[in-house]
């Protein structure tokens, strides 16, 4: 079984570096077809890697997205594979390749170009803080074990 | 001399000086800009009695532009004309803030994240700029280390934005859309290039265009992934690489590394004829439906070009000598004023740089004029007249306020040389080398410059091995630029392949030459560096202060700064206003609600626009507005817009 765990966001925003800095921790414990990858650069990039690769089982999204919900919450759910409008699509790649980086950018170029496979996670956390700067929000620093917990479950096949 | 609008004057030898006898020489008048249309009732009455089809359209946001960008326009639908523009740069780059007391070397990596496309360029800047400040001169394996990447770099941009960004608007589904009368044409258009791209007929290249689906779309996402192998081949990784430091690069590179970039490069030689067939093509269809697409985003040939790609036996890093080194590059630098090259000197490219604020969204840093004795750089190093304006004097004062398009209205300054408006971009390197004429140019076996063209002799690789030779057009506009930039494409590919067997030698020899750096001491003295590079968008210029080994100014000057300029204190437009001003209203449409904007999209588009965004907005210790590291996020912010 190959289960790739991605971390999403820039470094050195605070909240927004949840995603990358969880993969960097997890990333030693990698093992038995666990990966974990910093995605915090090309959605077009990755989706072409993924076509060098062996196909993966599972693939899980973390990083943080502001959804207007309360700072801290965590949500994982199962990707639907829903595509937006072409025309949304179309510039979402455009975004990707001038450099944006974003979990919806990340997933949907992904998907659009037919790289996932179907069991895909997304794990979200609200952020509190996107400012300049290293370390989390309380919010968030307080939720980093209960993301970490969720990532490990969602490795079991 | 060059300067017709500056108060510098040449003695016998040559040597700029100030115009004598003149108190406070670069000190104006400013021109009020004329009332907007939509605040002038008077004016609203007389257009609406002419007729009724006045619109204000405003592209917020341009989409497929890289980066934050809206276009204000007024546009008289009966008489398809544009009435008014102002182009808006929607956030605020932080990073002349952010460096300021950082150590000089830093800036070699946070500047490379203004950019999400073209970061490895601003490093590149930065860590020239350095090494003038430092005083150390890499080996020549070193620059050629350096050119390499950036040709990477560019034949990752240049196919960004021919099939992703702009070539959408030449597609069958943008075509059909606005101009359906165009496509039943294109249905039976024979194309002039089909044994070089392989399309028959215009139409089945216009489908090719499509987004997501396209051929062409989906084969220039191919070629970015092959320049992106080759560049963290020495940059480590891509867009922001972590080997590029002053005094040359800090990977090592063996011949297994060249094998696998020239593996990579020489395929962009058959995809450069290719692109540059389907570039003429598109060019000349258009034309010959109907000739005013010549008028498409026309404005004077009026660019600006430090050029690049130095010559590793002619780089010394001085500023001093930077003209000799300057005309030995392989894109050379060029002033070009309405067609003409006026000059190749860095240095007086570089004097005449200023930085106006009159319509953007910062204060003015020297009393209008009036503080002109305060002024901390009167001459550059080489003793050359500097104005208050000039990036080595710019003072970076936020300032954000309610957007008045008579007042301010942008969070780009107004970069003027000689106090005008220029445009650069991948093809004012092409443009500058062409005219040149071989003379300060570097010679290569690949580049012919003519005066009036550059032939580009490539190794033949699968396709026919046609003679390609890019010639400067009577008009310059939207199409023009799209053509040079597929044009680039080769010129950068024979440049990298000029510079893949000067590595191969460099390694075949060993010695000093071979090696990637130079070791450097850090100064703690007062210094003043400047990086003039390019980006795959043009001009790129990283202005550097330190002392005590701290950075005391640093000041970036980007192409899309030049080109998405407000209008400046002369009341003159910037090359996006003045460009969609000229624009003529070619879309076929029969209802005012119908009006799509394709011919004002596809002249912004032209000028690959590319809005370097801010991390983080700080004034005063307070954070104002904060954005995501890319060049393509959205406006967020306190300002009113």
């Amino acid at each position: 079984m190959r289960v790739l765990v991605c971390g999403v966001g820039y470094r050195f925003l605070r909240d927004n570096a949840v995603g990358v800095h969880i993969t960097d921790t997890l990333a030693p414990q990698a093992h038995n077809g666990i990966e974990f990858e910093d995605l915090g650069y090309h959605p077009v990039g990755f989706t072409q890697n993924l076509d060098e690769r062996p196909d993966y089982d599972r693939i899980v999204f973390v990083g943080a997205v502001d959804r207007s919900r309360e700072p801290g919450t965590v949500t994982a759910y199962k990707y639907d594979h829903v595509l937006p409008p072409a025309d949304e699509i179309n510039e979402r790649v455009a975004d990707s390749v001038t450099g944006s980086i974003s979990l919806d950018n990340l997933i949907i170029v992904a998907e659009a170009f037919k790289a996932l496979p179907e069991d895909v996670w997304v794990i979200e956390i609200q952020p509190a803080d996107e400012t300049w700067g290293e370390g989390f929000s309380p919010e968030v620093d307080a939720k980093l074990e209960e993301i970490t917990e969720t990532i490990w479950t969602l490795t079991k096949l | 001399m060059c300067f017709k609008n500056l108060p510098i004057e040449f003695d016998a030898q040559g040597n700029a000086t100030l115009k004598p006898g003149v108190a406070n020489p670069y000190s104006y008048t400013e021109t009020p800009l004329p009332t907007p249309i939509e605040d002038d009732p008077e004016k609203m009455r007389e257009l609406f009695a002419r007729n009724s089809e006045v619109r204000r359209v405003d592209f917020d946001p341009v989409t497929r532009v890289a980066g934050a960008l809206a276009f204000h326009t007024v546009v008289d639908l009966e008489n398809r004309n544009v009435l008014e523009t102002a182009s808006m740069a929607t956030l605020f780059r932080g990073y002349e803030i952010i460096l300021q007391g950082r150590d000089p070397r830093d800036a070699i990596f946070i500047s490379s994240r203004a950019c999400g496309v073209c970061g490895g360029v601003h490093a590149t800047a930065s860590a020239l700029a350095c090494e003038m400040a430092f005083g150390v001169k890499p080996p020549p394996m070193g620059i050629v280390a350096r050119n390499l990447l950036l040709s990477v770099e560019y034949l990752y941009d240049h196919p960004i934005h021919l099939s992703l960004l702009a070539g959408p608007d030449f597609s069958e589904a943008a075509v059909r859309e606005t101009n359906p009368e165009i496509w039943e044409r294109a249905r039976n258009t024979k194309t002039r290039g089909a044994a070089t791209h392989g399309y028959a007929l215009m139409s089945d290249l216009m489908t090719d265009l499509t987004p997501l689906t396209g051929k062409l779309y989906l084969e220039g996402l191919y070629y970015t992934r092959l320049a992106r192998e080759a560049y963290v081949l020495i940059g480590g990784k891509y867009p922001h690489p972590e080997t590029v430091i002053p005094g040359g690069v800090s990977s090592h590179i063996d011949v297994s590394d060249l094998n696998e970039i020239m593996l990579r490069v020489v395929k962009y030689f058959d995809y450069g004829r290719k692109t540059a067939a389907i570039w003429d093509d598109i060019s000349e269809f258009f034309y010959e439906v109907n000739p005013k697409y010549r008028d498409i985003g026309t404005r004077p040939a009026s660019m600006i070009e430090p050029g690049q790609w130095d010559d590793p036996y002619a780089y010394d890093a001085t500023y001093e000598n930077c003209d000799e080194w300057g005309r030995r590059r392989w894109a050379p630098p060029g002033v070009i004023v309405d067609g003409e090259l006026v000059t190749t000197s860095l240095q007086m490219l570089n004097a005449g740089v200023e930085e106006f604020v009159e319509h953007a969204f910062y204060e003015e840093w020297t009393g209008n004029g009036t503080n002109n004795e305060y002024y901390k750089h009167k001459t550059d190093p080489a003793g050359n007249p500097l104005s208050p304006w000039h990036p080595w004097n710019k003072e970076t004062i936020p300032k954000p306020q309610a957007t008045s398009w008579k007042e301010k209205y942008s969070w780009s300054t107004a970069p003027r040389w000689d106090r005008m408006a220029m445009e650069t971009g991948a093809y004012s390197r092409i443009y500058a080398a062409a005219q040149t004429g071989g003379k300060d140019f570097r010679d290569s076996p690949y580049l012919e410059s003519t005066g009036h063209s550059m032939k580009i002799h490539l190794p033949k690789a699968e396709l026919p091995n046609t003679e390609i030779e890019w010639k400067i057009p009577e008009t310059w506009g939207a199409f023009e630029r799209n053509r040079a930039r597929a044009y680039c494409i080769l010129y950068t590919a024979a440049i990298a392949y000029d510079n893949l067997q000067l590595a191969y030698e460099l390694l075949r020899k060993g010695g000093p030459d071979a090696k990637l750096s130079t070791p450097y001491k850090m100064p703690t003295d007062h210094r003043i560096g400047v990086g003039l590079w390019g980006a795959g968008r043009g001009y790129l210029t990283h202005h550097l202060e330190m002392d005590k080994g701290v950075l005391q100014n640093y000041q970036i000057l980007t192409p899309s700064t030049w080109m998405a300029s407000p209008k400046d204190p002369f009341g003159k437009p910037g090359p996006y206003e003045e460009a969609v001003l000229a624009t003529p209203l070619l879309e076929n449409y029969e209802k005012p609600e119908d009006f799509k904007g394709i011919d004002v999209l596809r002249a912004i588009r032209s000028f690959d626009p590319c809005m370097p965004c801010t991390t983080h907005m700080h004034m005063d210790g307070r954070t104002v507005s904060r954005e995501i590291v890319s060049c393509a996020c959205g406006a967020v912010g306190d300002h009113e817009h």
